[in-house]
């Protein structure tokens, strides 16, 4: 159950946040949604997809963490960019005011200081701030990129099996960019693309792809770890 | 000599003249674009249109996806919902729990492996299309086939559209002249002038002057303007076989805004014929379609107001005479008839516009290149459009000569053997020994009704195929496997689809994807 309050510098004053990359701090999840800012950060770990909202049906775009639900393969990574959507936990935006929810984990007496001695909001809060208005228009602008995609055919449905020591995975209901139709857009269309940002965009995407090998490679090393702790039992 | 095809004269718009437009101007827009070749559509300011039927086949999905027609928009703009086939309840004995379903999916593994002989020798307790295909038990919840993420014209489980045909052809309308570039012009037909050939030369108007075409087609309904009363083609009735000449349509309401939508098309057998109760989102649509010779009409209405029960009182029938058959040709000269004008046949399996979408079809990809080898195209159409309507009506009358009905003459002047086309007698008498399948006739590309749907008709109704396990034995295993993965699957399909209604007010909310 969640709390989620109004943040109020003198009831939350001695309040701390912690920061890890940690699944008992809720980071387990798989799939997670991203804004265009952070593609460039994002790109160097993770596979930058799209998948439909089950209840509208409508695309956004997010980071693969892991390929079994509640799994992120990067836990405990301190050095790896968590996607922002993670990183503005346990605070939300309410209107123009930050909210805190304060039954998160995240929030006891440990980690970083929200407010300073003197009452002001600390540099930690402040950048998670930055992170959370980062996300709101983010989502915008993402909305605009997705329309462009589609009415330029470039999203395409993703194909891909897994082989993995414990067995094979399908992944479904993700897409990515169709590089076919990319190659044939008209020049117009192509310059368009280039100076509204979306170019670069889609360059970290298809990079992205590369990303899946990767991934995997993590979780069959997680299972190898895994046989081998059962080994020595 | 050398006389090109590069006009066609589309003569009404209706369903049928919209849809033949969509469809020829689709598939030649090349050459639309580069100016080499037009399409017309002539339509009376005057004249109304008859909403032919709101039941379609799941061929209207590639249809209107390749005009480049938005799947959303159609939902959004044609008050259409789903069609996952049609339940037909007390065809057989007339007892209240009699029913079966014809649905739009195919037995599963029915490329494979025929199950129907299977299915026979498992004897009594699942119903032939429970075994075979999980559509049946998708409809009884009130499921749609498909879920918001599933993309525009895609399934999960085979669809077609319930629609209000007043809204379509205006929808078709307007994409056709919008984005495919058809001429469209407001004007009545004064007089059709001939060339000394027999072929139409022109159309003199009104409004418009003369309008000159090298092709023309005749949607203009029942009259049959060019191909009936100007080329003077006969009209092959056949009453004699397919009794119903009447029907009695009205509109009705739904109790609350959020009843549930059916998801598939109800014909309910009744005294002198059946009743169709169609669920659009907006209201039901429903019809008693009935014999004159079994009833008067106040004994028709009688039990159209039975079936709807209270509430009757303020809806306002509206009786449509039926005329079953068809033209004894339907490519003349350079006059093809589309629609209405080719013919009509009771809406029992909603064969109108699937019929309409198969003519277009073929004048559209057999365009014929020029005058002179026009009649080698026509004699084509011709011969398949014949095969097209006889293998419908011998469908239909399927549909009456299965029942075990004894309550009313109607239904034993059905059975009477002199009322069943020689073909379908046959036909019947070879099935008492083997089940219809791969190999049997129906097996032309792009047959209306492929052998599956005689399966569901038969089996539904009680028909029994005499089988040999010996025969089956060889592939008795695979047989369970099939029957096993089809129950699964409705299993699985039954919690993961989401109700009719709450998908169709999905899409009207945030529309499909296209991929």
């Amino acid at each position: 159950m969640s709390n989620i309050v109004l943040l109020n510098s003198e009831e939350h004053k001695t309040l701390k946040i912690r920061t890890e990359y940690s699944a008992e701090l809720g980071d387990g999840q798989r799939f997670v949604p991203v804004v265009l800012n952070e593609f460039q950060f994002l790109v160097a770990h993770y596979p930058l997809l799209f998948s439909k909202d089950a209840g509208t049906g409508a695309f956004y775009c997010g980071a693969v963490l892991g390929f079994d639900e509640g799994e992120n393969l990067f836990l405990g990574e301190n050095d790896v960019w968590r996607p922002l959507n993670l990183r503005r936990m346990p605070f939300y935006i309410a209107g123009d005011e930050v909210a805190i929810d304060l039954a998160h984990p995240r929030v006891g007496e440990r980690g970083e200081a929200i407010f300073t001695e003197a009452g002001e909001p600390s540099q930690f809060l402040a950048a998670t701030v930055g992170a959370l208005r980062e996300v709101r228009q983010g989502g915008e602008t993402m909305q605009e990129f997705i329309a462009t995609l589609l009415r330029l055919n470039l999203i395409e449905p993703l194909d891909v099996t897994l082989a993995f020591d414990d067995g094979k995975r399908q992944l479904q209901g993700l897409y990515t960019i169709n590089r076919d139709v990319l190659a044939a857009l008209e020049d117009a269309e192509v310059l368009d693309l280039f100076r509204r940002g979306y170019l670069q965009h889609i360059h970290f995407m298809i990079a992205s792809l590369r990303q899946i090998a990767n991934l995997a490679n993590r979780k069959n090393h997680l299972l190898l770890r895994q046989s081998e702790g059962l080994a020595q039992r | 000599m050398d006389s090109p095809v590069k006009h066609v004269v589309i003569v009404g718009g209706g369903t049928a003249g919209w849809l033949a437009a969509g469809v020829i101007a689709g598939r030649h827009q090349g050459r639309i674009k580069s100016g080499g070749f037009t399409v017309t559509l002539v339509e009376s300011p005057n004249v109304p249109i008859i909403g032919v039927g709101e039941g379609t086949w799941p061929t209207l999905r590639s249809t209107l996806e390749k005009m480049g027609v938005s799947e959303t928009a159609l939902f959004r703009e044609c008050d259409a919902a789903f069609k996952q086939g049609a339940k037909f309840a007390k065809w057989t004995t007339g007892a209240e729990d009699d029913f079966y379903y014809h649905p739009l999916m195919l037995p599963q593994g029915f490329t494979q492996l025929n199950l129907a002989p299977h299915w026979l020798q498992m004897g009594e307790g699942l119903s032939f299309g429970d075994a075979v295909c999980p559509q049946g038990q998708i409809c009884e919840d009130g499921l749609a086939p498909k879920t918001i993420t599933t993309p525009e014209y895609q399934s999960v489980a085979n669809y077609a559209y319930h629609l209000d045909a007043g809204k379509f052809a205006p929808f078709l309308q307007r994409h056709c002249v919008e984005k495919l570039g058809v001429r469209h012009v407001l004007a009545d037909v004064k007089s059709v002038d001939l060339e000394e050939n027999g072929d139409i030369a022109s159309l003199t108007t009104e409004q418009a002057g003369v309008i000159e075409g090298d092709l023309f087609v005749d949607c203009t309904g029942f009259r049959a303007l060019l191909l009936g009363q100007t080329l003077g083609v006969g009209f092959k009735d056949c009453g004699d076989v397919l009794f119903c000449d009447a029907a009695l349509a009205v509109q009705v309401p739904y109790e609350t805004p959020d009843a549930p939508i059916c998801s598939q098309t109800n014909s309910t057998a009744q005294e002198a014929g059946w009743i169709w109760d169609i669920g659009l989102q907006g209201r039901r649509g429903l019809g008693y379609v009935y014999s004159t010779r079994h009833s008067s009409d106040d004994e028709a209405a009688d039990v159209l107001k039975r079936y709807i029960g209270a509430g009757h009182e303020q809806l306002s029938f509206r009786k449509i005479p039926i005329r079953s058959g068809h033209r004894e040709l339907f490519w003349k000269n350079n006059c093809v008839a589309v629609g209405l004008a080719a013919g009509f046949l009771e809406p029992l399996e909603a064969s109108a516009i699937v019929l309409i979408e198969l003519s277009a079809k073929l004048i559209a990809e057999q365009m014929p290149a020029n005058r002179e080898v026009m009649d080698i195209v026509a004699a084509r159409f011709n011969e398949v459009t014949h095969y097209r309507w006889g293998r419908i009506i011998d469908f239909l009358k399927l549909h009456y000569i299965l029942t075990k009905r004894t309550d009313h003459k109607f239904w034993t002047d059905n059975v009477d053997p002199d009322t069943i086309p020689d073909r379908l007698k046959n036909l019947l008498k070879l099935w008492k020994y083997q089940s219809p399948w791969f190999f049997d006739e129906f097996d032309r590309l792009e047959e209306v009704f492929p052998a599956a749907s005689y399966q569901y008709v038969l089996y539904g109704m009680g028909f029994r195929t005499e089988v040999d396990p010996s025969d089956n034995a060889a592939m008795a295993m695979k047989a369970r496997q099939f029957i096993k993965e089809n129950l699964d699957m409705a299993r699985q399909l039954r919690t993961k689809l989401p109700k009719n209604r709450d998908l169709l007010q999905k899409i009207h909310q945030y529309g499909m994807q296209p991929i």
